[in-house]
C-alpha cells in the first residue's frame, strides 16, 4: 500500500516530521503500522513536543486503513441484494438448465472441466448466444485458442435477432496470463466508470480456457505461478460479485492416479470456483454428460444428459 | 497496481514484496546494489511498467476493452479468410474448403501413413496463385526429424502445376493473364526450410519466427514436422515438459492470429491403457490435447486411409478416404461401384 512518504502529497499532515518520528520506530510504510503495537506508539508520541500533530497523523493513517475493506453488510442487505441483482442466467441448453436449476447464477465463477473434445467450447459459445439474445445483455468472451468462431454462434442462434446478438458479444484474444489480467482491469475499470443500463450492460464474461494460461507457468521453482493463479481467481470472483456478471471458465484434465483423469491446476485451484462442473462425451456422438462436482447450495453428484 | 501482475521476472523484482505498488518501485533502479540488473534491464522495466499503468484505462471512446472485436466483425473477417485446399475433394469437405488460417491444426497418425506427404502438399498448395483460388503466399517448414524429402517436394510442385494448367484450359480462363509462368523451382523456393535438432532449438525457433514474419509478411502457412519428437524421448522432469509445451502452444496460437496463417502441427501416436484396452492415441499426453484448435487424426480402414476430425469449434466430426499417389495427395478414387453410406 506504499511508504508514508508517498502518502505526503495527499495528506499534508504526514510531514517529514511524523515521517521521522515513526521511522525512529521502524515504521516505513502503511504495513509496518498495521503490525505495529499502537497503544505504545500513542504513549511515545504524547512525550513528543509535537505529540497533537503526531496523534492526528496516526488517526490520519487508521481512516486510509479503514478505507480499504468493504462496508460490513448484515444478512438483510445480502438478501437484498441477492434478490434484486444476482438473478440466474438461462443457459440457452434446457438439459443444462434442469440441471442448475435455472442456469448460471449471476456472482458465481463457473467452472466447466473436461477432457479434450467434450464441448466444453461448444457450451460457452451457446451460452453467449443465449445470454445475448435472451437478456440482451453484453458478452465478453476471452478465447485462448482461436477458437471463438462467428460461425458457430450463427448455427445457435434465432435468425431475426443476429444484429443485435453480433454487436454485443465482444472477443479478445489473449496467450499469456498477464494479457488475461490486463483485459480484466480494464473491464472492472470501465464497469466501475460508466454507467451502463439496459441493452449495454455486461452480464458474462468466458474466459476459454484459463487453464492453457495458467500451465506454463505453474509449477518450477518459486511460486509465483500459483500466486498469478489464485489472484486471477480472486480477481474473477470480485468483478462477478461487484458488478452483477456471472463468469465462466474452461479447465482441461489430466492424467493422476491409476490413469484417472483428474481436472487440471491442482488443488489450489479446487476451492477457487463456485460452482464446477464435470463434463464429458462418448466418441462419436453428440450426447454430453454433465455432472456437478461442487455447487454452492446443491448437492453435488447430480448428473444429466443433453444433446449439443 | 501491483508488481506481481507485470512480467517481470522474480528477480529483478528484488527485495520488494508482491504487494508493492508503482510508487514504491525505486526510481533509480540501477543505482540499488541490491537488485544487480544493468542499465538496460532498468530501462526496460520502467517502460513496461508505465505501459502497464497505461493499459489499465481503455483508451477513451465507448469500447469497454482494447483491441477486443464484436462477433460481427469477426463474422465478416472470417467469411473473407481463405483456406489452403489439400488437394484431396473429400478432405477438403470435412474441413470446410482446406486448412483454415488463424487457427492451429493438429494433424496426428500412425507412422506411414501421409503426414509428411500432406505438410509438404500443403506447403506446395499454399503458393498456388490467387488467381486460381490459392493463397498466393509462402510457407515455412520447420522440420524435427529429417523427413523432408527435397525430391519429392519437386514432384509434388510439377504435379500442382499440371493440374493448375489442366484447370486453366478446362475454365477457359483468358490465357494472357493466367498464363502459368511458374516453374517448379520458384516454388521450392517459396519454401523456408528449417531444420531444429533439439527441444532448445525448437523453442527458440519458434520464438524467432515472430521476427521472420515480420520481415517476410507473405508467409501463410507454418508446418511443424512433428512437433512431439524432441520431447519424447530423455525428458526427465515431465512438469517441465508440461509448462514448455503449453507456452510453446500460446506461442504458436499468438502467431496464427497476428499474422492471420494457418499453423499445422504434425503429431505422432502412443498407445494409452484405459480399462484393460490398448488405444492409440496422440502423443504428448492430455495438456498438449488442448493446445489444438483443430485436430484430425489419420488412420487406416482395412486398405484406406482415413481423416477424422477429432475436436473442432466448428467443423463436424466425420471422417473421409484420401490417397497418397506419385503427385501427392489425392481423392481416394473408390475401387467398388456401389455408392457407400458413411
Amino acid at each position: 500500500m506504499g511508504s508514508l512518504k508517498s502518502l505526503e502529497c495527499e495528506y499534508p499532515i504526514i510531514d517529514s516530521d511524523f515521517q521521522n518520528f515513526c521511522a525512529s520506530h521502524g515504521i516505513f510504510s502503511v504495513e509496518d503500522i498495521l503490525i505495529h503495537d499502537l497503544y505504545m506508539l500513542v504513549a511515545f508520541a504524547e512525550q513528543q513536543s509535537t505529540s497533537e500533530r503526531l496523534k492526528q497523523g496516526i488517526t490520519q493513517i487508521l481512516s486510509i486503513i479503514d478505507g480499504q475493506h468493504q462496508p460490513w453488510l448484515n444478512g438483510m442487505e445480502l438478501l437484498e441484494d441477492a434478490q434484486q441483482n444476482k438473478q440466474v442466467l438461462s443457459t440457452g441448453c434446457e438439459g443444462i438448465d434442469m440441471l442448475l436449476q435455472g442456469g448460471l447464477c449471476v456472482g458465481h465463477l463457473t467452472e466447466l472441466v473436461g477432457p479434450s473434445s467434450s464441448g466444453k467450447t461448444q457450451i460457452c459459445l451457446k451460452v453467449a448466444s443465449g445470454v445475448a439474445t435472451r437478456y440482451m445483455g453484453g458478452v465478453v468472451f476471452i478465447d485462448t485458442g482461436n477458437s471463438f468462431s462467428p460461425y458457430a454462434l450463427h448455427i445457435s442462434s434465432i435468425r431475426s435477432q443476429i444484429l443485435s446478438l453480433k454487436s454485443q458479444i465482444l472477443c479478445h484474444s489473449v496467450f499469456d496470463i498477464f494479457a488475461m489480467l490486463d483485459v480484466v482491469h480494464q473491464l472492472e475499470y470501465s464497469l466501475r466508470s460508466q454507467v451502463q443500463t439496459g441493452a449495454d450492460q455486461v452480464r458474462l464474461l468466458i474466459v476459454d480456457s484459463i487453464s492453457s494460461l495458467i500451465t506454463p507457468i505453474l509449477g518450477g521453482s518459486g511460486s509465483h505461478g500459483r500466486a498469478l493463479m489464485i489472484s486471477a481467481g480472486f480477481l474473477l470472483k470480485k468483478l462477478a460479485h461487484e458488478h452483477n456478471l456471472a463468469v465462466v471458465v474452461t479447465n482441461h484434465m489430466v492424467g493422476g492416479e491409476g490413469g484417472i483423469l483428474k481436472p487440471a491446476l491442482g488443488e489450489s485451484w479446487k476451492s477457487i470456483p463456485h460452482v464446477r462442473l464435470l463434463l464429458s462425451r462418448d466418441p462419436g456422438s453428440s450426447i454430453c454428460h454433465m455432472s456437478i462436482l461442487k455447487h454452492s447450495y446443491m448437492a453435488s453428484g447430480r448428473a444429466a444428459r443433453f444433446m449439443i | 497496481m501491483e508488481l506481481a501482475r507485470l512480467p517481470i521476472s522474480a528477480s529483478q523484482r528484488g527485495s520488494s514484496s508482491p504487494q508493492a505498488t508503482l510508487l514504491s518501485l525505486p526510481l533509480s533502479l540501477s543505482f540499488n546494489p541490491y537488485l544487480k540488473i544493468s542499465d538496460n534491464e532498468a530501462l526496460e522495466i520502467l517502460r513496461v511498467v508505465s505501459q502497464g499503468s497505461r493499459l489499465d484505462k481503455p483508451d477513451g471512446s465507448h469500447a469497454i476493452v482494447n483491441g477486443a472485436q464484436t462477433a460481427w466483425d469477426m463474422l465478416h473477417e472470417e467469411e473473407s479468410l481463405k483456406c489452403i485446399t489439400t488437394s484431396c475433394v473429400d478432405l477438403d469437405d470435412i474441413l470446410g474448403g482446406g486448412i483454415k488460417c488463424k487457427e492451429v491444426t493438429e494433424i496426428g497418425g500412425v507412422p506411414g501413413i501421409g503426414k509428411t506427404q500432406l505438410g509438404i502438399q500443403l506447403a506446395v498448395n499454399v503458393q498456388i496463385p490467387v488467381n486460381y483460388g490459392g493463397l498466393g503466399g509462402k510457407a515455412i517448414y520447420i522440420d524435427t526429424e529429417g523427413s523432408f524429402m527435397l525430391e519429392r517436394a519437386l514432384q509434388i510442385a510439377e504435379a500442382c502445376i499440371e493440374d493448375m494448367s489442366g484447370n486453366s484450359d478446362f475454365l477457359q480462363k483468358d490465357f494472357q493473364s493466367c498464363q502459368v509462368k511458374a516453374q517448379p523451382k520458384d516454388f521450392l523456393q517459396n519454401i523456408f526450410y528449417f531444420r531444429v535438432c533439439s527441444y532448445t532449438e525448437q523453442i527458440a525457433m519458434i520464438n524467432y519466427l515472430d521476427k521472420f514474419i515480420s520481415e517476410h509478411k507473405d508467409v501463410n502457412v507454418v508446418i511443424i514436422d512433428s512437433v512431439t519428437f524432441h520431447f519424447r524421448q530423455d525428458f526427465d522432469d515431465l512438469a517441465l515438459r508440461t509448462r514448455l509445451l503449453s507456452g510453446m502452444a500460446l506461442k504458436l496460437m499468438k502467431l496464427a492470429k497476428k499474422f492471420s496463417l494457418a499453423v499445422v502441427l504434425l503429431n505422432q501416436v502412443t498407445t494409452k491403457h484405459t480399462e484393460g484396452s490398448f488405444q492409440l492415441t496422440l502423443a504428448l499426453g492430455d495438456s498438449w490435447s488442448h493446445s489444438c484448435t483443430n485436430r484430425v487424426i489419420l488412420y487406416w480402414n482395412g486398405d484406406e486411409r482415413y481423416a477424422y476430425i477429432d475436436k473442432s469449434p466448428s467443423l463436424r466430426s466425420a471422417s473421409a478416404p484420401y490417397s497418397v499417389t506419385g503427385k501427392g495427395i489425392r481423392t481416394a478414387t473408390s475401387k467398388c461401384k456401389r455408392i457407400k453410406i458413411m
